[in-house]
């Protein structure tokens, strides 16, 4: 029996941000559909509704013309919605059948029996009786894949579902999920992969800042004309004037930075050699989850790779943690506000001793003292302009624009000769994004040097004298930002090339 | 259906006031199981709580059994508040009694000045040495500590059974399972002719000036502090990780050492198989119930010494075995956990109908 889903006029709401403006779309099986956009394009809220985890402010859901109510991940699975989150929700000591056995109905004999059939008709093979953590990320897939066949879904919905597949397991997962689609399920694939859309799927929906701006067969797109829609033309360049010349020293040069790691959900970094010219920012683009938080930790020191050489004004730093990182002037503020950069239960001038470099004073001979940390505090609560001068307060209280002021703030008091940051305005409004902006230009204008890891195109192309794309740990040659079109990022970040 | 939502603004006050909660809970909880036990629950809960310490004696004995747990339960803050789960604390106070006693029984036919502070020296060591293990294999190996330092508690009881029958037990002893009795000048002095209360007491007192110093006025206490709110800022900012945990852990077994030192040269006199009643395991609720707040342990130290008493009273005047101690130190964590909760959740009951009409 054919399945038709339809989306109609969904919107959701989230205080300071609109995920999902008036969304509607329709799809059919025999299909497979792709829903294609940048983080926070939309796309995690929309699939969130599908599956019942969230549910709109307004709009409806119609599966074969019935007003569906989803209430509940239930209400998801009792009306044959069945889902792939990007993060697996098994149980890693228990055995793959105790797993699929969880919230069956059936008896374990019979549900043996309808196990094996699925294996025979797709191919797969997967021992029932070992424990999941034994199983590789291609495996623990399958296994959810599986326990969603064994409902009958008439729509499967695939979260990222290849950012920790290898190109076999992605290879395999493609061929599977067609048979599905040849079977009549209603498949919808969403991804930023633009060459996944074009080999895998059908008909392709483009989301950009909550809005579905194209609805496309594939076979009518190449990889340029979806890059050119998921990025949008972005505003025009107010960037500030570029004040490198080619002959300024580099203050700071990384040769063979490599990252490896055992664990599926981080990206391994392969060779990435860079420089910073004193007074320049470099742009670091890429949608996240590229290994933009592995880089950003080896660069802060937090993680120490081997062989990797940093140099920064004529030292090797490589072996350094953070703080002795800080001594030689660098500073770093990370993309998590919450839990890294700060922390939420300390007061604010507890949060400023956290960069305690050594002509602070904050700690002498390993007392506290609480004067000079105070005194410090009230200086960059005025300086930078945070809504408080009370060092008091716990730093919960503030708002995320305050409080990004407090830790740039923090970080820059002590006149860094280079700043690395992350999504310094990720989650900011208008107002505090542009007084973020106008601090990272000022440090430009004093000849101090900025590393930007972002995932906000637009912001990248206003700040950086030159900008290369992270894909999949790897690192595209850098450009000067006056040859980046948002057209060629958007190319870059989907995995493309140019040239 | 049931929803449960993070509490946004939890006031300072009523996180130190639900310790009080809880103990109150615990005594309508005890009273409620006398009188299913078919007591007089006010009779019963009078003896429990009241009859221990309304003489001077008993007053003396509230005070030696709180001090071994105020000393622990200091140590074990220093851990707690910096994310170390070390809860083989009793394994520390037991080593730190074997090594201290050993010197003790070193000195056993002499006297000096020198050889109490030797004793307990040597008692502080031994704690800190039996804490360095697991936390030198949860930094260089990532195991994990509350297993390793648990097991490590069985090792230390079983090293002590071994050296009490075997090498160290009492020549004139008639095989019994003990040692030989301490020299006067390896035990602590007394401080009221008549009652067992000793100068450990001091040690107790000492701990609690030290470890607020320490906790909220140095650097130390403040990576201590930080590393247990968020270890990724802790990481960021820099600070030494791997030191920072063997040092909590070496101040954690050295306050359990000087317990078990105290132990063993106050009341005891000499080792045997049972130098507590598992102080080091009780120290981990009194800890929470002060709120790894120095001086909120002396008061928690205080309450579950009194639980003890209270069971040793019950059993000789009601005839309940004294194991109904375990069941109020059990109830106290049970409930101060709860009110936590509730403290900073809070439970909504939603009405599912209404929801639907909304969409």
């Amino acid at each position: 029996m054919a399945t038709d889903l339809r989306i109609s006029n969904i919107s959701k709401i989230y205080p300071g941000c609109i995920a999902n403006d008036n969304v509607s779309l329709q799809f059919k099986s025999g299909k497979i559909y792709a829903l294609l956009g940048e983080n926070g394009a939309g796309k995690s809220t929309l699939v969130k509704i599908l599956s019942g985890v969230i549910s709109p402010d307004n709009g409806e859901v119609f599966l074969n013309e019935k007003n569906l109510k989803l209430n509940s991940p239930l209400d998801a699975k009792k009306n044959k919605i069945g889902m792939v989150f990007q993060h697996f929700n098994l149980f890693e000591t228990l055995s793959v059948f105790e797993n699929l056995s969880i919230d069956a109905t059936e008896d374990n004999k019979s549900l043996r029996v309808r196990i094996n059939e699925i294996f025979k008709k797709y191919n797969f093979s997967i021992d029932l009786d070992v424990p999941v953590l034994n199983l590789s990320a291609g495996q623990k897939q399958k296994v959810e894949i599986i326990r969603c066949l064994l409902r009958s879904p008439k729509v499967l919905i695939m979260d990222e579902p290849t950012s920790v597949l290898t190109e076999q397991e992605t290879e395999e997962l493609f061929i599977s999920l067609k048979k599905f689609c040849d079977e009549g399920i209603l498949i919808i694939y969403i991804t930023h992969k633009l060459k996944e859309v074009l080999s895998l799927c059908d008909e392709v929906a483009v989301m950009r800042k909550g809005k579905v701006v194209s609805v496309s067969q594939t076979q009518n797109e190449k990889v340029e004309t979806l890059a050119n829609k998921m990025v949008g033309q972005k505003l025009a360049k107010i960037k500030k004037k570029i004040n490198i010349s080619k002959n300024k020293d580099e203050i700071f040069k990384v040769k063979h930075l490599n990252f490896y790691s055992d664990d599926p959900f981080e990206t391994n970094l392969v060779n990435l050699n860079f420089s910073v010219k004193k007074g320049e920012c470099l742009g670091i683009a890429g949608i996240s989850g590229n290994g933009q938080n592995e880089l950003f930790q080896i660069l802060s020191g937090e993680i120490i790779t081997p062989d990797t050489s940093i140099i920064f004004r004529n030292k090797e730093i490589a072996k350094l943690n953070p703080k002795q990182r800080r001594e030689y002037l660098m500073a770093f503020s990370p993309e998590d506000r919450i839990s890294q950069a700060a922390v939420p239960e300390l007061k604010i001038y507890e949060n400023v001793a956290l960069n305690n470099f050594k002509s602070s004073n904050f700690f002498e001979k390993g007392l506290v003292n609480e004067r000079k940390i105070k005194e410090h505090s009230k200086k960059i609560l005025s300086d930078f302009s945070v809504n408080t001068d009370n060092v008091e307060l716990k730093s919960q209280f503030l708002s995320g624009g305050n409080l990004q002021k407090l830790i740039l703030g923090r970080e820059l008091i002590t006149a860094p000769e280079l700043l690395i940051c992350y999504n310094p305005t990720w989650g900011l409004d208008v107002g505090a994004i542009n007084y973020i902006h106008e601090t990272l230009i000022k440090i430009n204008d004093q000849e101090k040097s900025t590393i930007l890891i972002s995932t906000d195109t637009e912001e990248l192309l206003k700040l950086s004298d030159r900008i290369a794309v992270i894909y999949k740990g790897k690192l595209s040659k850098i450009m000067p930002s006056e040859e980046v079109t948002p057209e060629k990022l958007g190319l870059l970040m989907g995995g493309g090339s140019i040239d | 259906m049931i929803k449960i939502e993070k509490r946004n603004d939890v006031p300072m006050t009523l996180y130190f006031f639900t310790p009080f909660i809880a103990i109150i809970l615990t005594i309508l909880g005890g009273g409620i199981i006398f009188y299913i036990l078919g007591f007089n629950p006010i009779e019963a809960l009078k003896f429990y709580f009241i009859t221990p310490i309304s003489n001077l004696y008993g007053l003396s004995e509230l005070l030696l059994k709180a001090t071994p747990l105020c000393l622990i339960a200091i140590g074990l803050s220093f851990c707690f508040k910096s994310n170390n789960w070390n809860i083989g604390a009793e394994g520390q106070l037991t080593f730190g009694a074997i090594v201290g006693g050993g010197v003790a029984l070193l000195f056993y036919n002499q006297e000096g000045f020198y050889i109490l502070p030797l004793v307990i020296l040597a008692g502080a060591i031994g704690g800190m040495i039996f804490a360095l293990i697991p936390a030198i294999l949860k930094t260089y190996f990532n195991t994990n500590e509350i297993l390793v330092s648990l097991m490590l508690v069985y090792v230390s009881k079983l090293l002590l059974d071994y050296l009490v029958v075997g090498p160290w037990s009492n020549p004139e002893g008639f095989n019994f399972p003990e040692t030989r009795q301490f020299s006067n000048s390896s035990r602590m002095p007394l401080l009221f002719e008549g009652l067992r209360i000793h100068a450990g007491i001091f040690l107790a007192l000492a701990a609690v000036m030290l470890s607020w110093f320490i906790l909220y006025k140095t650097y130390l206490g403040f990576q201590i502090k930080v590393s247990g709110l968020s270890l990724k800022t802790a990481k960021y900012a820099g600070f030494k990780g791997k030191t920072m945990i063997l040092v909590v852990f070496m101040i954690s077994g050295a306050c359990a050492g000087l317990a078990g030192v105290g132990e063993i040269t106050g009341p005891i006199g000499q080792l045997h198989r049972m130098i507590s009643p598992d102080y080091g395991f009780t120290a981990i609720i009194v800890a929470f119930l002060g709120r790894l707040n120095p001086f909120g342990i002396i008061f928690a130290s205080l309450v579950v010494a009194l639980t003890y008493l209270g069971a040793e009273t019950a059993q000789i005047f009601l005839q309940i075995p004294k194991y109904t101690g375990q069941v109020f130190q059990g109830m106290i964590l049970f409930f101060l956990l709860a009110s936590d909760y509730l403290l900073f959740f809070k439970v909504k009951i939603l009405n599912l109908k209404k929801n639907e009409l909304r969409h």
